[in-house]
């Protein structure tokens, strides 16, 4: 198990790219589902510093943790900001919109949970702990 | 995980560079700069074979972009669009309004037809 505690800053989330992207290369992910949990940690950290510790002026960490399975590599992104489940988070109904009329955001949480191939969300301990599954062997 | 912008003009097009990520870090550095680039008719050609990654902060920037294009009766164009920033934009719509050429060649030759 790797595990990281970075700073719940926009600057910090390069970081976190490349802590997620080690984590992928270990479990030998192919480039296409590597990008894709990058992606997936990607939006969510940065809507946990934007709408969640910068919202609420807040100071935080962005604890990652990632874990090698058999079949599995799951990435655990622990964060002290205001509870929020992304699932609670409707899906873009607009993404056949024109571009004048789609709204600028709320891509994000979208690329993500469609990205991996499971997330799971829970409150515990005053943290929100998000799940981030992509399976090693597809 | 910087990004750089090399912009260049060109027989009245505006040919625009892009190399590194687009991202939360990167995002609003390229869309003030790519902003400026924007006047009524212009033609920008975005070249993004050097982009390796896009977020939704990106794709925001670009959608931001186009729409300011749009309002001054210009146009924009993507070209090479990596295979993961193609899937990414493709996902999200983006595909169904930006005009993408394979190359920036292609992309150049193209701005000038009619649409």
């Amino acid at each position: 198990m790797e595990s990281v505690c970075l700073p719940g800053t926009l600057e910090a989330l390069p970081d976190v790219g490349a802590f997620v992207a080690r984590a992928a290369q270990k479990a030998g992910l192919d480039n296409h589902a590597a990008y894709k949990l990058r992606l997936a940690v990607d939006e969510i950290a940065t809507n946990s510093v934007v709408h969640g510790y910068d919202r609420a002026g807040q100071e935080g960490d962005l604890s990652l943790t990632a874990e090698l399975t058999a079949d599995r590599v799951i990435v655990i992104l622990r964060e002290s900001s205001p509870p929020y489940d992304p699932r609670q988070t409707p899906p873009p109904e607009d993404l056949d919109q024109p571009p004048d009329r789609r709204p600028a955001g709320g891509l994000g949480v979208y690329l993500a949970l469609q990205g991996v191939d499971a997330f799971d969300y829970a409150y515990r301990k005053g943290q929100n702990c998000h799940t981030f599954v992509m399976n090693r062997t597809s | 995980m910087d990004i750089a912008i090399a912009v260049e003009e060109k027989d009245g097009l505006t040919i625009a560079m892009l190399s590194g990520e687009l991202n939360s870090s990167t995002a609003e550095q390229v869309q003030a700069r790519l902003l400026e680039l924007i006047g009524p008719g212009c033609k920008i050609v975005l070249d993004m074979s050097g982009v390796n990654y896009i977020s939704s902060v990106g794709l925001r920037a670009l959608l931001l972009l186009y729409r300011e294009t749009m309002r001054q009766d210009g146009r924009i164009v993507l070209c090479g669009l990596t295979e993961m920033v193609y899937d990414t934009m493709f996902i999200t719509g983006f595909l169904d309004f930006f005009e993408t050429f394979a190359t920036c060649a292609e992309g150049q030759a193209g701005i000038v037809r009619p649409s």
